[in-house]
């Protein structure tokens, strides 16, 4: 542990430590340009230089990069040294135009103006950026390229580099904002405030995530890509980042199955009239929700892609719901949140609000009275279906606006609306994978695509499978009370057949009769409910009785007889209808 | 091939084929021969050899640079050691009619003394050879470079086959202590104590590198031994990497010296399949594999972290060192870097003992030191001298005195990164009326200095420094303040450019140099570029920034009243600064003779023939042609 003096303080550092860190031990700032914690010392602006004597002998030496070692003596702030690293940023200055982060070194040193002139360049060739790329990142697309006052941080030919992943690490620590990045893998920006730069590799998936926990997205993450990095790793102080963490499946016996997957929303880009991803302010109800909430890129500004708040916002109800080119269903939730995001509209930014409706179906406990209150804050209410929006003005006013047009049904003429934030409602559907998770789950599916619950009325929780049930809009669209109190409904069906411990099967179930079955596993493709399989060692079908519901599929294709369904076998049958046949005068006797 | 026995026995077999008193031409066929006609002469003399059926009997060898290359291209008849320089082609058949075939000197084909006029017959009487030791270069005349034969009858890799077998690697480095060589490179940290901290430093493997990457303007030495003698360096490699414990190393030769890398090619080819390179050396066991790799033409490629950079692949540009190459160095293991002069210096401090090579030279500079002796001196050329001997010795015994019987001005070495040495106050040689106003000032430097010791603390007292060897010597019609421009003019563009008083304080100090130059120079204009030299010194990351200043600084020290005289007056004193002098034609001298007249590119002299011409200062672009032709000394540059 060596013993050193920095400015008349004396401090003990650990051993391969530098005079920098030594220095900030001490609370003693050295400036620097050049200098990152993350990356290896590189010594170029030479701003940290100080005065070091070891013994007699007093040498300049670069704090960032010299080591801390016993007994050397350091001095930061003296006149030798100011008058060097004064000398250094007024030679930066000559280079450089008035860069802030040169200006504000500037200032702290007492330069006013530099005696070399100021220059036109913004890169101060610090180098962070491609030593990041290097050490860090690993991908080496970018370098410096040239010499001497010709140097510059280029890929290499000046040409576009394959070997860029489009990390945007380089802009990240460029100290002078010179470097930008631009349309990154394609990525096409549709509100630069919702999706400023790439997406980060790590992330906590939303705000309200349990656990709460930041994850590594591989597709995004340079590690991945390059096989370096890892600073999240290196600054991370509970050293809990594990870059070979993997997805694990587990498998989990359980008596009873809960079904809540969710929902997707349409994908407004389809509709191409809207103008959602051509125009940049319009945005979906998802959209909004996430640029108003107080976490926000804005912090819960409303504000459009140039930064500005919108004076006139028009929202359109049933976007793909209730329209028999996408969903004839209502999507039930768009007119009350549509509502909450013109409150929020009016109170925020105090725009022109116009919600554009088919019908207002504010049912529901305290609804009703909250589209009165909407009425009362001046928000305007257009019956009619938004039917395009364009930027194509057609009168004064209407240049540089979103033009909204609709039939306002009420007034019977054709409106054209100019606005300048466009929030669409789109449609609630069914999840993309649904068919698939039915099939899995042995669950119907509705005409929808949503899935089947028992009885509309009298199972709304419970499905066809015992034991599984479903809750939410994986059902069909419905709100969030709705959502809450069917889950807490098929929780209740749950807990009540946990504390039973057994479950009440059919008493007529299917059954293969072992000696007679050839293994044709017919009845395995046919069973409805996954009941049938097969047994290997001994060669024949088997059915899990706690799982058939005694449908007969499997006694009708059966081939050889083999499967049977109980109470009702092909002998018990035959009689039934021989006696169902017999003649009147026999119908007292049995036969034989 | 085993041993020294083995070694000695091949020598022996190819003495015995020779006949030491067979007549062979040895043509210089180093760069500055070859570039004057070397090829052609050696072309010419080989057919005249066969027109007088010599063919056979008496060799032509091409050998290595001889030094005295202001003389090229140039030969000498063995065994009489007849010397012959500034030959054509032609005149080889009348070396051959005459010198080989009738054992006649030719005596107007012999060197001719500028200075006595008197003629001399062997090299060893020629005054540039005289005062010269050359011990680095004493077979670079004799030995065909691509012959391992004319090296190995030599005692070549006798070194090296008595530091495998007869000597504990602990013992060669206790030996290059001893004998006090210093690095040749510029910086002169003594050899022994860099082998021996890169012997003990920790990790494996290491690396032994010959810096052959010779940037400075003017210099070149290291061409001239990569080009003739190569053997020599891989020997003294051998010999480095077997003390240090190191089997592989680089050479770093810059792909500007296309007969260097393809001769050191030659020659480490020759050596491997003569088992003197590769594994297991002359069956010692010790294994060494050299490679050459070839710089892009960087100067700062020179400084050793940015060489070691370039050979990993990586950008040119130096690093800081405060942990050293040795300990940490090429793929950050301990590597040991010398310069090409070091390791030729090395097996002659095997061969002959420590003993022998410290009693050359001064206390604290030993051996010999190689100099490109070039500018305005009447023999330029490469000379070999031992260390201590005087400015005095090299520029007027060696170097025969400057050119043209102008005056000493100034010297300067150390390349760039050197300072500039006045060696003689043009007022010494003057008397005091015809002196200018600015030579009166303060007494610039004792005129001692021109009898000052070339070693390495001597020169960096004075303000310059030793550096690889460049030495240019200047006469009173060169500006200082030019030079110190054609200097930083040079670093600003080789500056790598990664620290910032590197590549932004040489740019602006470059910047006020020309405006000086241009006659805008500004009161204060010299102490702001002691200012900036003061911060380019104290921070710039290595060696090339840390010593860029020195020119500036040099020739401020002892040219300070020229300065001065370009920023107050306007006036350039020697007359090279073209925006500060000013050509006119004396009246009273000018016979009308029209000479200037034809000769002015500009039409900027008038006048009719046998009268009086005039210069029109609007027309006149300063080009001094008119001076040129002038016979009669009227044509005035002011």
């Amino acid at each position: 542990m060596p013993t050193l003096t920095i400015d008349g303080q004396t401090v003990e550092v650990e051993e391969g430590k530098t005079i920098l860190e030594a220095a900030e031990q001490l609370g003693i700032e050295i400036p620097t340009l050049c200098h990152h914690p993350l990356l290896e010392a590189y010594g170029a602006c030479r701003i940290c230089t100080v005065e070091m004597q070891r013994g007699k002998r007093v040498r300049m030496v670069t704090a960032c990069n010299h080591p801390a070692q016993e007994g050397i003596e350091v001095q930061t702030r003296s006149p030798r040294v100011l008058r060097h690293r004064r000398m250094i940023v007024e030679l930066e200055l000559g280079r450089c135009a008035d860069l802030p982060v040169l200006r504000k070194l500037a200032d702290d040193l007492g330069i006013d103006r530099s005696r070399f002139g100021t220059g036109e360049h913004e890169c101060i060739l610090c180098g962070l950026c491609v030593r990041t790329c290097w050490e860090l990142v690993g991908a080496r697309a970018i370098s410096f390229a040239n010499r001497g006052t010709d140097r510059e941080v280029t890929t290499p030919y000046h040409e576009f580099s394959d070997a860029c992943i489009g990390c945007g690490a380089c802009v990240a620590i460029c100290p002078t904002g010179v470097l930008k990045m631009e349309d990154i893998k394609g990525r096409k920006v549709i509100h630069s405030e919702l999706t400023l730069g790439p997406q980060r590799a790590i992330r906590i998936p939303f705000m309200q995530a349990v656990p709460n926990a930041p994850f590594i997205d591989p597709d995004e993450c340079a590690h991945f890509t390059t096989g370096e990095c890892k600073v999240c790793a290196k600054v991370c102080p509970r050293d809990a980042v594990d870059h070979q963490m993997e997805d694990q499946f587990e498998e989990i016996e359980v008596g009873t199955i809960l079904v809540a997957t969710g929902h997707d929303v349409i994908d407004c880009s389809e509709m191409l009239r809207y103008g959602y991803g051509l125009y940049d302010n319009v945005i979906t109800g998802l959209e909004f929700e996430k640029l108003s909430h107080a976490t926000s890129p804005t912090g819960g500004k409303i504000l459009m892609s140039n930064g500005e708040p919108p004076k006139s916002v028009a929202i359109l109800h049933c976007i793909g719901s209730r329209d028999e080119n996408y969903k004839e269903y209502c999507s039930r939730v768009c007119c009350m949140y549509s509502l909450k995001f013109a409150h929020l509209v009016r109170e925020k930014t105090g725009a022109e609000v116009y919600e554009l409706y088919i019908d207002m179906r504010s049912a529901g406990k305290g609804y009703e009275e909250f589209y009165k209150r909407n009425l009362e804050e001046d928000v305007v209410f257009i019956r009619g279906k938004g039917s395009e929006i364009t930027t194509w003005p057609e009168a004064p006013g209407e240049e540089g606006k979103l033009v909204v047009k609709c039939e306002d049904t009420l007034l019977g003429t054709v409106r054209r609306l100019p606005v300048d934030m466009v929030i669409l409602s789109p449609a609630l559907q069914a999840r993309a994978d649904a068919a698939k998770v039915a099939q899995t789950f042995g669950l119907g599916c509705s005409r929808d695509g949503f899935f089947l619950e028992q009885h509309p009325k009298l199972g709304p929780v419970q499905t066809a499978s015992d034991g599984i049930f479903i809750a939410g809009t994986c059902q069909g669209p419905k709100d969030i009370p709705d959502s809450v109190a069917q889950g807490a409904a098929a929780a209740a069906n749950i807990l009540s057949l946990v504390d039973r411990g057994s479950v009440v099967i059919e008493p007529i179930t299917s059954v293969v009769e072992e000696t007679t079955c050839g293994g044709c596993r017919l009845c395995i493709s046919v069973c409805p409910y996954d009941a049938a399989r097969f047994d290997e060692e001994k060669k024949v079908s088997v059915v899990d009785e706690a799982v058939c519901k005694g449908c007969g599929t499997c006694v009708a294709v059966c081939p050889s007889g083999a499967a049977q369904q109980r109470f009702f076998a092909d002998t018990e049958i035959m009689a039934e209808i021989d006696g169902l046949l017999a003649e009147i005068g026999d119908r007292h006797q049995f036969p034989a | 091939m085993k041993g020294i026995e083995g070694l000695k026995a091949w020598q022996a077999a190819i003495q015995e084929q020779r006949d030491p008193d067979a007549t062979w031409i040895a043509v210089c066929a180093g760069t500055g021969c070859l570039s004057q006609g070397a090829a052609d002469l050696a072309a010419a003399l080989r057919e005249a050899l066969i027109r007088h059926s010599l063919e056979g009997k008496v060799e032509v060898k091409e050998t290595g640079c001889r030094g005295f290359c202001e003389q090229g291209p140039l030969i000498v008849i063995h065994p009489e050691g007849i010397f012959y320089p500034q030959l054509k082609a032609a005149d080889a058949e009348r070396i051959v009619s005459e010198t080989i075939l009738r054992k006649q000197v030719i005596e107007d084909l012999l060197y001719q003394d500028p200075v006595t006029g008197r003629r001399h017959i062997h090299e060893g009487d020629i005054p540039f050879y005289q005062k010269q030791m050359r011990l680095v270069c004493r077979l670079n005349g004799v030995i065909d470079p691509t012959h391992i034969g004319d090296y190995i009858v030599h005692g070549g890799y006798q070194a090296a086959a008595k530091a495998l077998f007869e000597m504990e690697p602990v013992q060669i480095v206790e030996e290059i202590k001893r004998s006090g060589l210093r690095g040749r490179g510029g910086g002169g940290f003594p050899a022994g104590v860099k082998w021996e901290s890169c012997r003990n430093a920790h990790g494996e493997p290491k690396y032994v590198i010959c810096n052959a990457d010779e940037g400075d303007p003017g210099a070149f030495m290291d061409r001239s031994l990569l080009e003739g003698n190569p053997h020599s360096i891989i020997e003294g490699m051998i010999i480095g990497a077997y003390a240090i414990g190191s089997h592989e190393g680089y050479v770093y030769v810059r792909n500007e010296y296309p007969l260097a890398v393809r001769n050191l090619q030659t020659a480490i080819e020759r050596a491997e399949a003569h088992n003197l390179l590769g594994d297991n050396i002359l069956e010692s066991g010790f294994d060494f594999h050299l490679k050459i790799n070839r710089g892009g033409g960087a100067f700062v490629c020179g400084e050793s972290t940015a060489l070691m950079a370039s050979i990993e692949g990586r950008v040119g540009e130096p690093r800081a060192k405060y942990v050293h190459t040795v300990e940490s160095g090429l793929w950050n293991k301990p590597t040991n870097l010398n310069n090409v002069e070091t390791w030729a210096n090395v097996p002659l401090v095997i061969e002959h003992g420590a003993d022998w090579f410290s009693a050359i030279g001064t206390e604290t500079s030993k051996g010999t030191k190689v100099f490109s002796l070039v500018g305005h001196v009447n023999n330029t050329g490469l000379v070999e001298v031992p260390m201590g001997i005087t400015l005095r010795e090299v520029m007027f015994d060696i170097g025969g005195g400057v050119r043209g019987g102008r005056h000493f001005k100034a010297v300067q070495t150390g390349g760039p990164s050197g300072g500039t040495i006045i060696v003689d106050t043009t007022g010494a040689a003057r008397p005091a009326e015809d002196r200018d106003e600015h030579e009166r000032g303060p007494a610039l430097v004792p005129e001692s200095l021109i009898d000052l010791p070339v070693d390495f603390e001597s020169l960096t007292e004075a303000g310059s420094m030793m550096g690889s060897g460049g030495m240019i010597v200047m006469d009173e019609t060169t500006c200082m303040v030019d030079v110190a421009r054609y200097f930083l003019n040079f670093l600003t563009e080789e500056s790598c450019g990664k620290c910032t008083p590197c590549r932004e304080g040489i740019r602006n100090m470059l910047a006020i140099l020309e405006r000086i130059c241009d006659g805008r120079g500004q009161e204060g204009d010299i102490d702001l570029l002691q200012e900036m030299s003061d911060t380019v010194a104290d921070t710039s990351l290595c060696a090339l920034g840390g010593t860029a200043p020195n020119p500036v600084l040099s020739t401020i020290r002892y040219f300070r009243p020229e300065y001065e005289a370009h920023i107050r007056d306007r006036r350039c004193p020697a007359g090279v600064c073209t925006a500060l002098i000013e050509y006119s034609i004396n009246a009273t001298k000018c016979t009308g003779c029209h000479a200037c007249f034809k000769a002015c590119p500009t039409d900027a002299i008038s006048g009719e023939v046998k009268a009086a011409h005039v210069i029109s200062t609007a027309k006149c672009v300063k080009c001094g042609s008119c001076l040129d032709v002038c016979k009669f000394d009227a044509v005035v540059k002011q």
